[in-house]
């Protein structure tokens, strides 16, 4: 499809990759090939971790806990966000302890989660839920309280009852924030699984990375890197699809 | 928005912090497992411990150090790239794949990779904050360049002002101010966890190694103690941006 | 010294000789080409007022650019006192229709700007700002943003940047257009006793007729399509013309319904064009 290629869209960023990859390649080989891992060396050991199956069984273990932590905290996440938002007191008392455990980065928590969870399944899985679902609900309430006032004059003129208020005003104003929380959820569900797989459990794509620096194996690093990137890129490009669609919804009143 | 009069709000959240604290206290006591649950008590005494000691300003200025100049090679790199990616279409065909990619890889799996290639000394970890903080700055960079004013531009055009250099900083960079400013809070927020991470995988230093090697010997305790500046340091550093950054809201 | 004296010694304040301007529109892959000024030869005296007025998009803001110098015709000369020009001079300023102003600065610095670029010391340049700013009444507000002020305010503001420079010409495009109608018509009287005082040359854009006719010594009107000069018609009326009853007198009606027959014309056509 010589069209196709022909557009700097597509061309640029090939040529770029494959400048990126060559000179890669060339200084990597001409300082330490096992340090600096060329291309060529990291598709070998991504082609060897598939055949063997050990990349696909680790991705399958971090899902595992990625979707079910992300799922957990959707759950929890939305209707105690609708809480803090309906009830503005608990949101505005409790503001301050959810910003402040957001702020916290995780890997300084890890010491904590050791001792109240152990270093299993359950550990792990808070590690995704806990900080993914405070992402959700801050973001819901922040939704459920940003109703226009316009728009409710607007439906209170016309007399519309409670649930007419909820059903046109109230949950379309809320949707384009749930659905940012979600995504900001998702980026630290990432995050959350991947450093409960390096710090707690040795497993999964981030075991498989933190294997790599003990046998001292840059290749098989970049192959899990590489494997987390796509898996990152998608969800959240997914997210980002959605949330753009729901962008619209957000006017803002003057 | 529904907003409550702020000093309802900050009555409410006092109210909150004194119950909470008490309960926490009371709790830990009847509890009676430290390792588990240190009462605030505990969690207080060993605080006054670290700062009598010197230990906890020593690591806090190592951390800050460190956070500083990552936030300044990320600025630096993220400026130049943000406007190469604005100004040019190559530019952003070449380079943004590259950000994009790294914006959604958690710093935590890339530090391993920078263990060996740069060690553990002060430049990897470095590398660390300049890999969690500089595409916000890069992304914010490109996106205010991009909307270009072209009315003001064509004011100091009028006015005598010649040369893309001059307009970039008389008329560009001042207009994306606002974004610019939203970028660096975000850069900054992700900054303060890539320090951490480096200073707890790399080599124990400043206040991310104080949390970790308490943890090691379970002074659960200590732990707390020192998990709270480090939160306050976020808060404090993204705080200052936002106080800045409101300052600039000109329309 | 006389109308008349000033035409025998001086060359044209702005004089435009045989002046093309196209665009090239890219919508998608067909590139079309706009004629945006086909041919105009203008000669505007010093010191005098014409005002603009012209079907939208037939190029009068193409037309002030090319007078500012901030673009470049295709073919013909801009001439600024009988000299060739090709970039934007300290003789000419331009006041905007959305003012234009640098939102992040104040309404002082927003005034000091032109003389800044112009390395002018920082002290001088405020003496200056002030004074102009003083004399529209707004030195109250020099430490304002100009988000704080008034459509009307920042427009004064906008006026005495262009004043401040100290230019000859002003160049100004639909300056009253974003501000409501009475404080309009006040901003008219103010820029007409600024012009008779100063002895300025001033180009006026505007969609509005009465404005059009009410300013001016001249009215040049444009015609649609390829930018042209379709007439330029003198308007005889007595100064100072303050006076609210200008607008009642022969004169004034006769050439405004004059100028809107032919302007009518070109809207029924456009109108057309658009409907088939
Ligand atoms: N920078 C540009 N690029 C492409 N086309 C342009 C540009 N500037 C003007 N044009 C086109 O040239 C023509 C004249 O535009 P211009 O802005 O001069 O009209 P105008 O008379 O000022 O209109 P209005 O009354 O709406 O302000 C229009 O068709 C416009 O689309
Ligand atoms: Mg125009």
């Amino acid at each position: 499809m010589p069209s196709r290629l022909t557009k700097p869209s597509v061309w640029l960023p090939i040529l770029s990759l494959v400048l990126v990859l060559g000179g890669w390649e060339v200084v990597g080989r001409s300082i330490d090939p096992l340090l600096f891992a060329p291309p060529s060396a990291v598709a070998a050991t991504l082609a060897s971790l598939l055949a063997t199956g050990e990349l696909q069984a680790a991705a399958q273990v971090t899902m595992k806990a990625l979707f079910l932590g992300y799922a957990l905290a959707i759950i929890a996440g939305i209707p105690f966000g609708v809480l803090m938002g309906a009830l503005p007191r608990l949101g505005d008392i409790l503001q301050p302890y959810l910003y402040a455990i957001f702020s916290t980065p995780r890997v300084v928590v890890v010491p904590l989660i050791i001792v109240w969870f152990g270093i299993g399944f359950e550990a792990r899985l808070f590690l995704v839920f806990f900080w993914s679902a405070i992402a959700i609900s801050v973001n819901t309430a922040q939704g459920v309280r940003h109703a226009r006032p316009d728009l409710v004059e607007v439906a209170r003129s016309f007399r519309a009852n409670r649930i007419e208020m909820a059903r046109h005003v109230l949950i379309p104003g809320a949707i384009p924030f749930v659905v940012a929380g979600l995504r900001i959820g998702a980026e630290r569900a990432i995050v959350g699984v991947i450093i409960g797989e390096m710090f707690l459990q040795i497993v999964g794509l981030g075991g498989v990375i933190q294997k790599g620096s003990v046998e001292l194996l840059p290749a098989k690093m970049l192959s899990a890197v590489m494997v987390i990137a796509v898996l990152g890129t998608i969800i959240v490009t997914m997210l980002d699809l959605v949330e753009k669609r729901f962008q619209s919804w957000r006017g803002e009143s003057t | 928005m529904k907003r409550r009069p702020n000093h309802e709000v900050r009555r409410d959240q006092l109210i909150g912090v004194a119950v909470f604290l008490t309960v926490w206290e009371v709790s830990a006591q009847a509890f009676d497992k430290p390792l588990l649950l240190p009462p605030v008590s505990a969690i207080l005494a060993a605080l006054w411990e670290l700062l009598i000691s010197g230990a906890l300003i020593k690591a806090l200025g190592e951390s800050i150090l460190l956070l500083v100049a990552g936030l300044a090679v990320a600025s630096l790199i993220g400026f130049i790239c943000g406007t190469l990616i604005a100004r040019s279409k190559t530019a952003y065909w070449m380079l943004n794949p590259y950000f994009s990619a790294l914006f959604v890889t958690p710093t935590i799996a890339l530090v391993p990779l920078v263990l060996v290639w740069f060690g553990f000394g002060f430049t990897g970890r470095v590398i660390v904050v300049v890999l969690a903080a500089v595409v916000p700055i890069l992304f914010s960079v490109a996106s205010g360049l991009r909307d270009s004013p072209d009315d003001l531009i064509e004011v100091a055009r009028s006015f005598g002002v010649k040369g893309e250099i001059q307009l970039l900083f008389q008329v560009r960079l001042r207009a994306a101010m606002p974004v610019l400013m939203a970028g660096l809070r975000l850069a900054a927020g992700r900054a303060v966890v890539g320090m951490a991470v480096a200073e707890t995988y790399l080599r124990l230093g400043g206040i991310g190694g104080l949390i970790k090697s308490y943890g090691a010997v379970f002074q659960t305790d200590f732990v707390f103690a020192a998990i709270l500046p480090l939160s306050l340091l976020g808060i404090a550093i993204v705080t200052l941006i936002s106080r800045f950054e409101r300052r600039l809201h000109w329309t | 010294m006389t109308n008349a004296t000033i035409r025998n010694t001086h060359p044209p304040a702005i004089e435009l000789k045989g002046i093309r301007k196209s665009f090239v529109l890219s919508e998608g892959r067909n590139a079309r080409t706009v004629m945006a000024l086909d041919g105009i030869d203008l000669a505007i005296n010093q010191h005098e007022f014409v005002t603009i007025i012209g079907p939208s998009g037939c190029g009068k803001t193409t037309l002030l650019r090319v007078m500012a110098s901030l673009i470049l015709p295709d073919a013909g000369d801009v001439l600024v006192d009988g000299a060739p020009v090709s970039e934007p001079g300290t003789k000419r300023a331009m006041v905007f229709q959305t003012f234009g102003l640098f939102p992040w600065k104040t309404v002082i610095d927003n005034v000091t700007f032109p003389l800044m670029v112009r390395k002018l010391p920082a002290a001088k340049a405020r003496e200056i700002a002030m004074e102009h700013l003083v004399r529209v009444g707004l030195e109250k507000f020099v430490d304002a943003h100009p988000h704080q002020l008034s459509g009307g305010m920042q427009q004064r503001v906008g006026l005495s940047r262009a004043l401040a420079t100290g230019a000859d010409v002003l160049l100004m495009d639909e300056p009253f257009g974003a501000i409501d109608a009475q404080t309009r018509e006040f901003m008219q009287e103010e820029l007409m006793r600024i012009w008779q005082e100063e002895q300025k040359t001033v180009i006026f854009i505007t969609h509005d007729l009465d404005e059009a006719v009410m300013l001016a010594d001249r009215v040049l009107l444009m015609s649609r399509g390829p930018g042209r000069v379709r007439e330029i018609i003198d308007v005889d009326l007595p100064r100072p013309r303050t006076d609210y009853d200008v607008r009642v007198r022969k004169n004034f009606t006769e050439t405004r319904s004059h100028l809107w027959n032919l302007l009518r014309n070109d809207l029924v056509e456009q109108r057309a064009e658009e409907t088939t």
